[in-house]
Parts: structure tokens; C-alpha cells; sequence
């Protein structure tokens, strides 16, 4: 088991690097065994990265999240997670080279710089807060996939109006397909969320009878990241039913897309330096 | 070649000949037969395929030795009711063997044709090639040839962009719709005039599946006339509406063409922001291809609106044919490939006969030699002495079509050629018998 660890912090980086080449490939080439490479790839690279972090957490038995490395490997993972489902809906893999960019760098840093056990808070032990956890990643993945093909859009958008017709005029999806991509990504980020906070709540309270009083009473469902979260969520809501029954479209629904991830992640700052919560994710130590 | 057959090329393309001689020069499919009748009467003729497209009018034949071009050409085109001057004159290309299979590769590869790369000519060919087969039996050769060509037109399309983005206005305007929909059945056009531009481009939307057109016209009948006209007694797909319904018209479509002849701009900011404030940010492609122009400079400012015009096609279409020019040499390429494919068919169907006379020969030695052993021993030792001496032939014959196929020149490979069939030709006793002289060396690819 932990020589199949080795292999995988070896492989996995290799296997992301050779998904992103296939999907610049395809970003130039447009062929149909580009695609076809970049489809296999991805499906090999996916489960790779599955079987890898089941070995971990059956191994270590917590979830690969004790270090910030960890973290960014498993973040790598979710990303391709969310990007798999968008693309399959709408199949489009002509911005795939963005994502899987992305989730190679993140991968590569996680497996350079990988300590061999890092010390893990026996939280991550817990499947309630397991299970939270992996839903707040998958739901923050979406949301952040949302706002990269909102930014795409815009982009499109203003060389159209320029009119300049060069490469990215060339190789990238309509505006409308880059908008269902955009609302794709937050129709699966919203419901995540809804489950991630769902959770929390009810793991809040399973551990709250576990801890001495005084620390439970640190456990507050109007912790502030709670009540932000829940706003984000209320935001991404009347968002999305702007766009399914007002008909929100184009620039501005965009835009909003745009601004409100860039909020969530300016709230999100602040709230973790400025504001105390019991709510650090842990990796120092939160509860 | 087989029996010494030869390629000949007769033919006018878009870049010799001016439309009129074109459209002269063309053969419509029901006078192809008549033609290949008329050839098939000239000596040394064994196969033709006229292709006859908007751009070019090409025969290529397939003929022995016998076939005199010029005469038989000319006869047989006058025959068929033809006027042969046009394809003896300025505007004509004559090509043979190894130029013409060049050439028709090239032109089932589109790169002969007047849009770089454009696909309808490799189904014109494959047409072409059809109906020339319906008519009569094609030779080796000229079948041979047309395999490869579409062999080599599939490969140049799948192997580079040579195909990609479009090279005519009408093309370029749907592929610039395409970068805001993408699926156009599920959007509908408006159609600002009824002239024959805005006919033109409104058919070309429908044939690539616009989900709907509105016709709008200062004169309603001729906009009821060319909606009846588009829709061609097929249900409902065109609707004309009268001239004041063109404010609320901008509402309900997401592509706009205006083509009228108005000296005054018809498409205001005002009514597209109207418009735009019922659209609630759906993006308006607007196309105004009217000298003068049709829609208001400031209609561009208005959010989510794109207004383009023939300079922006244009360039499209420019940059499209510049990117479809840099696929050239990859092109070319892979054109040479196949023809050296075609070009070693072609030597080894000249080694053929001769190798054919050395394993007859080969074979006759051997079952001299079986029916000796039968006699004297049994069938059992005749058998593997048979099954021996069959390893043998095979051996002997590959080493000798190697030597043959890497013969450093013509010159030699004749010689070699000239040597076999005086050693092992039958009636013709190796020793008694002069050296035949070797072929002519000839021009094929």
C-alpha cells in the first residue's frame, strides 16, 4: 500500500502533465484523436488520482488533508471532478487546457514538496467532518470553475465587439456554450454548498456532545464563515433562478457571476484573518 | 505501365478560363456517355472520367501506345458535341502521366480549387468517377490513380486545417453567428429587406438551419413574395411581417441581416435599446451587409449588441485563407507520399510480366524435378521435395523483385528486366535467342 503512495506521488503529477499537453493539443489542433486522447487521459487521470487517495486515507486513515500539500493535491482532484461532469454535459473540451493547467500546477507542488506523515488533527478522522469537508472543497471547485468560464465569456465577448479575430476568436466555444458552462458549473456548485452546510449543522451538533462545554459552546451556528456561506449560497440561488426563470443572460449575468465569486473570496479573506471563528479548517487546529 | 498505358489530361479550370469558356466547356452527366461512346472508337483508348464542376471541365484518359491525343481528342469531343478548340486553345492544360496524377491529386486535395481546401470537389470527383464506371470498365491505371487521389484529398483533410474556417463571405457570416450560438436551429433571423442580397443571405441561414427567419420590407408584398419563396411550399419556417413591426422584431430574433437599399440608416440605438431592454442581456448579432449602411454607427454602443459589416467578413474571410496557405507544405507533402505510392504501383506493374515468365519457368523446372523423384522414389519423398523446391521459388523470386525494385535507375532496371525475359521467356530458348531490346524509358510518375 504505501509503495502504490510512492508510485502515485511519482505518477500523478507525470499523469496531470501529459492531460494538460493533451488538452493544449486540442486547444491548437482541434483534431478528433486529440480529443480522443484528451477524453482517455482524463478518465485514466481521474481515477488515478481517486485509487491514489483511497489508498491514503485507508493507509493514514484520515483524509489526505493534513498538510496544506495534501490539501492542494486534493484540490487538483476536485477541480478535475467538477470539470469531468461539465464537460461531459456540454462536450466541450476546448477550455480544458485552463482547468487541467491549473490542476497540474497544484499537483505538481503538492507532490514536490510532499513531506512523508504529516501530522494529521484527529478531526480529519471523523467521516461527519470528512464528509463536510470534501463538499465544501467540491462546492468552493465549482463555484471558482463558474467564475473562470464567466471570465472566458467576457473575453469572447470583448473580441467580438473589437472584432478581432484572432486565436481565441478561433478556438474558443460560443458565448452561449461558455455561458452554460459557467451556469453548469454553479447549477452543481449551489447544491454542494446546500450539502456541505447541511452537514456542518448536523455534525456540529453530533460534535458538540463529545467535547467538554466549555469548548462546545464555541460551536455556534452563527459562526461568521457559516452565515457567509449561507449568503454566498442565497446569492448563487437568486443567480440561478435569474437565469432559468427572468432571463438573465449575457454580460451582465456574467458579470454577476464574476463579482460575486470575487466577493466570496474577499468575505472568505477577511473573515479568516479579521474575525475570530472557530471555523480555520483545522489545519492548525481549529475545535 | 501495363502494355505501356499512359495518363493524358485534357482539361480548363477557373484559373485559365473566364466563366463564359467554363460554362461552354462544361459536359453535363447525360453527354458523358456519348463522349466515353465517341472515345472508346479511338485506337489505343482503354478508360476516361470527365469531371465537370463549376470550375473546371477535366477528361483524363487512360490509353495504350496507339492513342494518338491531339486527333482522337479532338474527334472524340466534336463527337460528343463539344467544342474542341476550347480545350486546345489559351485557356486549356494538357498534362500526361506523372503531371496529370499530380494534378488530379492536388484537385480531389482542393488545392486547385478557387477556395483553398474547399470539400465539394472530392465528392464531384467521387461523382465523376461513378458515372465513368456505369459507362465502361476503367483500366488499372486511371482507377488506380483515382483510389489514390481520394486516398490523398482525405488525408490532406484530416491530417492538416487546410479545411478550416470559412473562405466566402456567406460562410464567414454564419461562422461569425456560430461564435454566439451554438445551435442555430434554436435561434431565429430577421431579415431587413427583400432585395436578392438579402435573399441570398437569408437562403444561405436556412440552409445551415437557422431555427426561424422574419422578413420585414417597406413594400409587404415583396416581403410575403420572398418569404412564400423561401419557404418553398414547405410549411412555415420564413414569416413576413409588415415594416413598423421592425422595433418589436429586434425583440424576438437573435441575428439580424439588413440588406435594404435605404440612403438612410433603418436600424436606430433607440429601437435596439428598446429592443435589448426586453432581450434582458440575450446578445443581438446584427449583420449589415447594405452600401449604404443599414444600421446606425451608435447602435454598436448599445450593451450585448454586435454589429458587423462586409469589412468584417472580409477580413475573417482573409485570415481564414492566410492560416488555410501556411497547411501548404503539409499538404504537398502528403500528396508527394501518395504519389510515391502510385509511382511504385506503377514500377512494380511493369516488373510483373517479366517476373511472371521467371516463376513460370521456375514452376516448369520444379515438376520436371517431382516427376523425376516420383518415378524413382515415392510420392512421400516427392512431396517434400516438392514442398522444398516451392520454398526455394518463393525465395528465389522475392530476392529478384528486391533487386529489381532497387535498381539505381531506369536504365538498369530495364537491363535487368531485358535479362529475365531473355533467359527464362517461353519459346524463346535462352541460348538461341537475341537479347529483345529493352522498353523505352518513359515519363510515367
Amino acid at each position: 500500500m504505501r509503495l502504490a503512495l510512492t508510485v502515485g506521488e511519482v505518477l500523478l503529477p507525470l499523469l496531470y502533465l501529459l492531460l494538460f499537453v493533451a488538452y493544449l493539443w486540442v486547444f491548437y489542433e482541434n483534431r478528433r484523436f486529440a480529443h480522443g486522447w484528451a477524453r482517455r487521459l482524463l478518465a485514466t487521470t481521474v481515477v488515478a488520482h481517486l485509487a491514489a487517495s483511497v489508498i491514503h486515507a485507508l493507509v493514514h486513515r484520515h483524509l489526505p488533508m493534513a498538510s496544506p500539500l495534501e490539501f492542494l493535491s486534493l484540490l487538483a482532484l476536485s477541480l478535475l471532478l467538477i470539470y469531468v461532469v461539465v464537460e461531459r454535459r456540454l462536450r466541450v473540451r476546448e477550455t480544458g487546457f485552463l482547468v487541467t493547467g491549473v490542476a497540474f500546477l497544484l499537483q505538481f507542488v503538492a507532490s514536490a514538496f510532499s513531506v512523508a506523515e504529516p501530522a494529521a488533527n484527529p478531526l480529519l478522522e471523523d467521516p461527519g467532518y470528512a464528509g463536510h469537508a470534501v463538499l465544501v472543497l467540491l462546492a468552493y471547485t465549482a463555484l471558482s470553475l463558474s467564475f473562470l468560464y464567466a471570465v472566458l465569456y467576457l473575453v469572447l465577448a470583448r473580441q467580438l465587439a473589437r472584432k478581432t479575430f484572432g486565436l481565441l476568436f478561433r478556438r474558443l466555444p460560443p458565448l452561449e456554450v461558455l455561458e452554460r458552462m459557467s451556469v453548469g458549473a454553479a447549477k452543481l456548485g449551489v447544491p454542494l454548498l446546500f450539502g456541505a452546510l447541511a452537514l456542518g449543522h448536523l455534525w456540529l451538533y453530533d460534535l458538540a456532545d463529545k467535547l467538554d462545554p466549555e469548548t462546545a459552546r464555541s460551536l455556534t451556528p452563527f459562526d461568521p464563515k457559516i452565515l457567509a456561506s449561507w449568503l454566498i449560497f442565497l446569492v448563487y440561488l437568486v443567480g440561478l433562478a435569474g437565469h432559468r426563470w427572468w432571463g438573465w443572460r449575457g454580460r451582465r449575468m456574467n458579470m454577476l457571476a464574476i463579482l460575486t465569486y470575487l466577493a466570496v473570496v474577499l468575505a472568505m479573506g477577511a473573515i479568516h484573518h479579521f474575525i475570530p471563528s472557530f471555523h480555520n479548517f483545522s489545519l492548525r487546529g481549529g475545535v | 505501365m501495363a502494355g505501356h498505358a499512359g495518363l493524358h489530361l485534357w482539361g480548363i479550370d477557373h484559373r485559365l478560363a473566364p466563366t463564359e469558356v467554363r460554362e461552354r466547356a462544361h459536359i453535363a452527366p447525360e453527354r458523358v456517355g456519348e463522349l466515353l461512346a465517341a472515345l472508346s472508337r479511338e485506337p489505343g483508348f482503354v478508360s476516361a472520367v470527365p469531371v465537370s464542376t463549376c470550375n473546371r471541365t477535366e477528361i483524363y484518359v487512360e490509353a495504350l501506345p496507339g492513342f494518338a491525343p491531339f486527333d482522337s481528342m479532338t474527334r472524340s469531343l466534336a463527337g460528343a458535341g463539344l467544342d474542341p478548340s476550347l480545350f486546345t486553345g489559351e485557356h486549356a492544360v494538357r498534362l500526361t502521366d506523372g503531371e496529370a496524377v499530380h494534378r488530379l491529386y492536388r484537385v480531389s486535395a482542393g488545392l486547385e480549387s478557387m477556395m483553398l481546401g474547399e470539400p465539394q470537389i472530392s465528392g464531384q470527383l467521387k461523382d465523376a468517377y461513378r458515372l465513368a464506371k456505369e459507362h465502361h470498365e476503367l483500366g488499372p491505371v486511371l482507377m488506380r490513380a483515382f483510389q489514390g487521389a481520394f486516398r490523398a484529398g482525405k488525408r490532406v483533410r484530416t491530417e492538416t486545417k487546410i479545411g478550416e474556417g470559412a473562405v466566402s463571405v456567406a460562410f464567414a457570416a454564419v461562422e461569425l453567428a456560430r461564435k454566439f450560438f451554438a445551435d442555430l436551429p434554436r435561434h431565429r433571423a430577421l431579415l431587413v429587406g427583400a432585395g436578392e442580397t438579402g435573399a441570398l443571405a437569408a437562403r444561405h441561414f436556412l440552409q445551415q438551419g437557422i431555427g426561424g427567419l422574419i422578413v420585414v420590407n417597406r413594400s409587404p408584398e415583396r416581403a410575403r413574395a420572398l418569404a412564400d419563396d423561401l419557404n418553398g411550399g414547405k410549411g412555415e419556417l420564413v414569416r413576413a411581417r409588415p415594416w413598423e413591426d421592425l422595433p418589436a422584431a429586434l425583440a424576438d430574433v437573435d441575428v439580424v441581416l439588413s440588406t435594404t437599399g435605404s440612403l438612410e440608416p433603418v436600424i436606430l440605438p433607440e429601437m435596439v435599446r428598446a429592443a435589448m431592454r426586453r432581450r434582458r442581456g440575450r446578445p443581438l448579432y446584427v449583420l449589415d451587409i447594405a452600401v449604404p449602411r443599414d444600421v446606425h454607427p451608435d447602435v454598436a454602443r448599445v450593451d450585448e449588441t454586435y454589429v458587423f459589416g462586409l469589412d468584417d467578413l472580409d477580413e475573417i474571410v482573409q485570415a481564414n485563407l492566410a492560416a488555410r496557405r501556411k497547411q501548404l507544405p503539409g499538404a504537398e507533402r502528403i500528396i508527394e507520399e501518395e504519389l510515391a505510392e502510385f509511382r511504385a504501383w506503377i514500377g512494380e506493374m511493369d516488373l510483373r510480366p517479366s517476373v511472371a515468365e521467371f516463376r513460370a519457368y521456375l514452376e516448369d523446372l520444379k515438376e520436371k524435378q517431382v516427376g523425376y523423384v516420383r518415378r524413382r522414389q515415392s510420392d512421400e519423398v516427392a512431396a517434400a521435395v516438392d514442398a522444398s523446391l516451392q520454398q526455394f521459388i518463393k525465395k528465389v523470386l522475392g530476392r529478384s523483385m528486391e533487386s529489381l525494385k532497387s535498381a539505381e535507375s531506369e536504365q538498369e532496371r530495364l537491363q535487368h528486366l531485358a535479362t529475365l525475359h531473355r533467359l527464362f521467356a517461353p519459346q524463346t530458348p535462352p541460348t538461341s535467342q537475341e537479347p529483345r531490346e529493352p522498353r523505352e524509358p518513359h515519363d510515367h510518375p
